[in-house]
């Protein structure tokens, strides 16, 4: 499928995005679906094949695949959910306060934004961990403070270029203060162009968060979890691929549905007046090929 | 000099622009031919048609346009609506100036000022490479440009509006063409500038008795150097005649409206401006009848239902043709037929 | 109260720093203005003037360098920095470019509803009545009110800027070219609204333009701006008649009449040359290096305001309440 060539959001191919629907539905509804707890072993039925009463099989201590699948998107969809609020309101704030207040606090805030940026996310969140200690709410907010800083400048700079336009100046002869001009006329601006790219950027916490887990430094090892999933399943690669082909396609298949996601909201969506969008969009999808490519390799590393 | 023949002529024109979703019919059947040594207005509001007319049969319509034209536009014994691309950008460099109302969209701003006009006097007036330096330097002298020689050096954002309009004036002329289209050449420019570029625009005429297109909203301007003029309405022809005629007895209730809304400060005595009520319309949707009807305070029913035809009211070289059959009637006025 | 002017300009400085850091664009540089109550005053000149930095600098979107604005005798910056909102209550500003001045996201109606709002004008009932009442007031249809400002008119769109000025009863309003984005045909309506407007509402307008044919069509009083400074101010009827300042004479003569009659016996000043930068004014009289009549002493002294014939002032040796140098 040529994306580039798509043009136009009619001619979106909208089946692509299910695996995005199926992962949000799933996840709010993984205790209603799951017919097992994902954590119970069962060692009287240890590495079992597909059958009715395991539909995807056991894994070796026992637990029901299918189960831990669902139960995995769940973890996978509330810890990115958790991130990316919090990266988009500590990344908006920042960004939304360094554009308007300008300024030295805003040189400053910038210089702060650029070192972060500078680092590659997953870097950052690696080193943070380290810092930390693991666990589920370390990676949380690893993950967090890894991410903000593209929203915050992404922020600053419609923060910047709104506050130019002369309607600030008519609202401010009609009297309106500081708060109302940001809420009323600005910060609309800002989420709409944020919560696209955020949109995009959740394939790629998805995996980060995997990517996390599986290398032991996420979420800790009872707990369904997909990264983790591939790590268990790495030792039986060669009697049952299968422990690793199913949760490497379903992270395969949540990153670049994702990723579709966000590619058709930014042609339909990304605000023309904001200085370079079509650079941005060659930024996003050279990034959303790199996704593709990590998620390729992750799904090699474990088949 | 009126009874000279035309060199560049309109015959029934037609242009139909399409862009991604709409098209309008921008021109609707506008017949209008320009002699040496005269200068023709053409007055509307925007979106009458007037740039769309006189620069598309030449090719110079905006980028991302599709255009479709029908009629005759001849210059030069060719009809530019049917003649290659090729033939029809060397007819424009070596027949036609054109002087826009943005200086910057004719002058290179990478190149300096002086080679530009050098390089066109080279290729269209065919002169030798010292011939045409002397060209430029004497072109920029006669467009008003203090210091030439040291402008010859200067690139264009060295330069203020006004003398970047005088660089342009001075780049449409370098070709030594016949017909000089201006597009609203003053309407960037304060007053002061202005009646300096319109005085160079007269000057040049006088002196070179070339053929001057004018397109305009500017009452003003059109009665301080016009000889003929043509008022759009909506793509089509309102009224036209000397511009004696159309601005001091004007007919059709268009013109009539237009020149009641310009505000004159000579005339004493205090008639307050009018205004023509409503807006001019949609061309998208194409309907039979007057298009000024919707504004019209003489409309009748008739209007409505037939393009009312182009009259002529007084013979002569430069006839006055109105096209509105009502207010002859109502004013009783003679028609030639 | 009502021998206090509406505005009052004293001494008023706006100097803008120079992209390369030395020295300063002097856009106002030393301007006494008086607009009483009631008044339709015309601000003209070329661009580069200073006209409208000092209508922004009137209702405080400027910065003055140095002097003081007084907005019904009342210091504006102290105005402003204790009670913005009362401020904006009295004087209102109309902006150009009305598409740019509307946000692009809001409705005709949420646009006019934004400074009820801001104001805490009653309910959203009252709100809506008052709505209704300021599309009376612009004669605009109730049916533009869903409307986003893109898919408005030219014209539409100004009535809707000025309707949104109005609607918190301002006493004063300053407008920066409000007619220059307009058609000929739409720029009389407007001109035609402004008046009956004042007549209805007993506003006091500040109008920046420069079409002089409309200022003298609705202006009662008129200042002229050459350079940061004032040349001539005076009322509009008998200043248009016989300017006194050499500057306004070639101004006013720089406008083409739309009669070819007059076109054709008309002589007409035509000055040579650009005006200078306003960062390094020439020194003496500032309109000097244009100036067909200047003498020795316009090259050395800059001329205060003096009397001249037609009853207010002009910055030129030449003139004074007995003779105006005629070009």
């Amino acid at each position: 499928m040529n994306i580039s060539a798509i043009r136009d959001i009619k001619d979106w191919p909208w089946l692509v995005l299910l695996p995005v629907i199926g992962f949000v539905l799933i996840g709010i509804f993984a205790p209603a679906i799951m017919p097992y707890d994902p954590s119970a072993q069962d060692y009287s039925a240890t590495l079992e094949g597909m059958s009715w009463n395991h539909w995807l099989g056991t894994d070796y201590l026992g637990r029901d695949v299918f189960s831990r699948i669902v139960g995995g998107a769940r973890i996978s969809l509330v810890a990115m959910v958790i991130v990316l609020v919090a990266a988009l309101a500590i990344g908006v704030t920042i960004g939304s306060f360094a554009g308007y207040v300008g300024g030295r606090v805003e040189l400053v805030l910038i210089s702060i934004i650029d070192i972060a940026l500078a680092l590659p996310s997953l870097v950052i969140a690696l080193a943070l961990i380290g810092i930390l200690g693991t666990g589920y709410w370390s990676m949380i907010t690893a993950l967090t403070l890894a991410w903000w800083a593209n929203y915050a400048r992404m922020s600053r700079a419609v923060v910047t270029a709104e506050l130019q336009q002369p309607y600030i100046e008519a609202a401010r002869v009609m009297g309106a203060g500081h708060l109302w001009i940001f809420v009323r006329h600005i910060l609309p601006h800002v989420l709409a162009l944020v919560v696209v790219y955020a949109s995009a950027d959740a394939g790629a916490l998805v995996l980060a968060i995997a990517t996390l887990s599986f290398l032991g430094l996420g979420v800790a090892p009872p707990t369904p979890e997909w990264g983790q999933m591939l790590v268990d399943g790495m030792s039986y690669i060669e009697e049952v691929p299968r422990l690793v082909v199913l949760p490497g396609l379903a992270l395969t298949l949540v990153v670049v549905s994702f990723n579709l996601l966000g590619e058709a909201f930014a042609l339909q969506k990304v605000p023309r007046p904001v200085r370079g969008a079509t650079l941005r969009r060659r930024r996003k999808a050279r990034a959303r090929e790199e996704a593709e490519r990590n998620a390729v390799e992750t799904g090699t590393t474990s088949a | 000099m009126s009874d000279a023949q035309p060199i560049y002529s309109i015959e029934d024109l037609v242009i139909d622009l399409y862009a991604t979703t709409v098209s309008v019919r921008a021109v609707d059947g506008v017949s209008f031919n320009v002699r040496p040594g005269e200068t023709v207005a053409v007055v509307g509001e925007s979106g009458s048609g007037k740039t769309v007319m006189t620069l598309g049969p030449l090719g110079l319509l905006p980028e991302g346009v599709t255009v479709d034209m029908k009629g005759s536009a001849r210059a030069d014994g060719s009809e530019l609506l049917s003649i290659g691309s090729r033939q029809l950008s060397d007819l424009r460099g070596r027949y036609f100036g054109v002087i826009f109302q943005d200086p910057m969209s004719a002058l290179n701003p990478m190149l300096k000022i002086g080679p530009q006009l050098a390089r066109q006097a080279r290729r269209f007036a065919g002169l030798s490479q010292e011939a045409a330096r002397k060209e430029a330097v004497s072109l920029l002298a006669r467009s008003g440009i203090p210091d030439p020689e040291d402008r010859y050096n200067r690139y264009p954002h060295e330069m203020s509006g006004g003398m970047l309009q005088r660089a342009m004036i001075a780049l449409a002329l370098a070709a030594r063409p016949r017909v000089l289209i201006a597009d609203e050449p003053t309407t960037a420019l304060d007053a002061t500038v202005q009646a300096q570029i319109l005085e160079l625009i007269r000057q040049i005429q006088r002196e070179d008795g070339i053929a001057v297109v004018l397109i305009t909203h500017d009452i003003g301007v059109v009665a301080s150097v016009a000889d003929r003029v043509i008022v759009l309405y909506a793509g089509q022809v309102a009224e036209e005649g000397t511009a004696m005629d159309v601005l001091t007895r004007p007919v059709h209730p268009y013109t009539r409206g237009l020149l009641a809304s310009v505000p004159d400060f000579r005339a004493d005595e205090r008639a307050a401006t009018r205004e023509i009520p409503g807006l001019p319309p949609n061309q998208i949707r194409l309907e039979p009848g007057c298009r000024f009807a919707e504004r019209c305070e003489l409309v009748e029913a008739g209007c409505r239902q037939h393009r009312p035809p182009l009259q002529t009211i007084s013979a002569s070289t430069s006839p006055h043709r109105v096209a509105c059959p009502v207010v002859l009637k109502r004013e009783g006025i003679a028609v030639h037929v | 109260m009502s021998d206090v002017a509406a505005i009052e300009v004293r001494g008023l400085k706006v100097h803008f720093p120079n992209r390369s850091g030395v020295g300063a664009v002097r856009a106002v540089d030393g301007i006494n203005l008086t607009v009483a109550r009631g008044a339709f005053h015309g601000i003209v000149g070329e661009s580069g003037c200073g006209k409208t930095t000092l209508a922004r600098t009137i209702v405080g979107l400027q910065k003055e360098s140095e002097g003081t604005v007084l907005i019904g005798g009342r210091d504006r910056a102290e105005w402003l920095k204790s009670d913005r909102k009362s401020f904006s209550r009295e004087v209102q500003f109309v902006f150009q470019d009305p598409l740019g001045s509307m946000s692009r996201r809001q409705s005709v109606y949420q646009t006019l509803e934004e400074p009820l709002q801001i104001h805490r004008f009653g309910s959203s009932v009252e709100r809506r009545r008052r709505i209704a009442e300021l599309l009376d007031l612009v004669a605009l249809p109730a049916t533009v009110l869903d409307r986003l400002p893109r898919s408005l008119s030219g014209g539409q769109r100004q009535r809707v800027s000025i309707a949104r000025a109005l609607a918190l009863k301002p006493s004063i309003l300053v407008c920066d070219e409000p007619l220059s984005a307009l058609d000929v045909s739409i720029r009389a309506q407007i001109v035609n609204l402004f008046t009956s407007l004042q007549k209805q509402l007993g506003l006091t307008i500040v109008i920046v333009a420069h079409d002089l044919a409309i200022v003298r069509e609705v202006c009662s009083d008129v200042t002229v701006m050459y350079l940061g400074r004032i040349s001539e101010a005076g009322l509009t009827r008998p200043l248009f008649r016989e300017p006194a300042h050499p500057y306004s004479q070639a101004l006013l003569s720089a406008v083409p009449s739309p009669d070819p009659r007059i076109e054709a016996g008309r002589r007409r000043i035509i000055l040579a040359g650009d005006p200078p930068s306003p960062s390094a004014p020439p020194p003496g009289c500032r309109f000097n290096t244009r100036c067909p009549v200047a003498i020795d002493v316009c090259r050395v002294e800059e001329p205060m305001l003096r009397s001249v014939p037609h009853g207010g002032v002009a910055a030129c040796h030449l003139a004074d309440s007995g003779r105006r140098p005629v070009i």
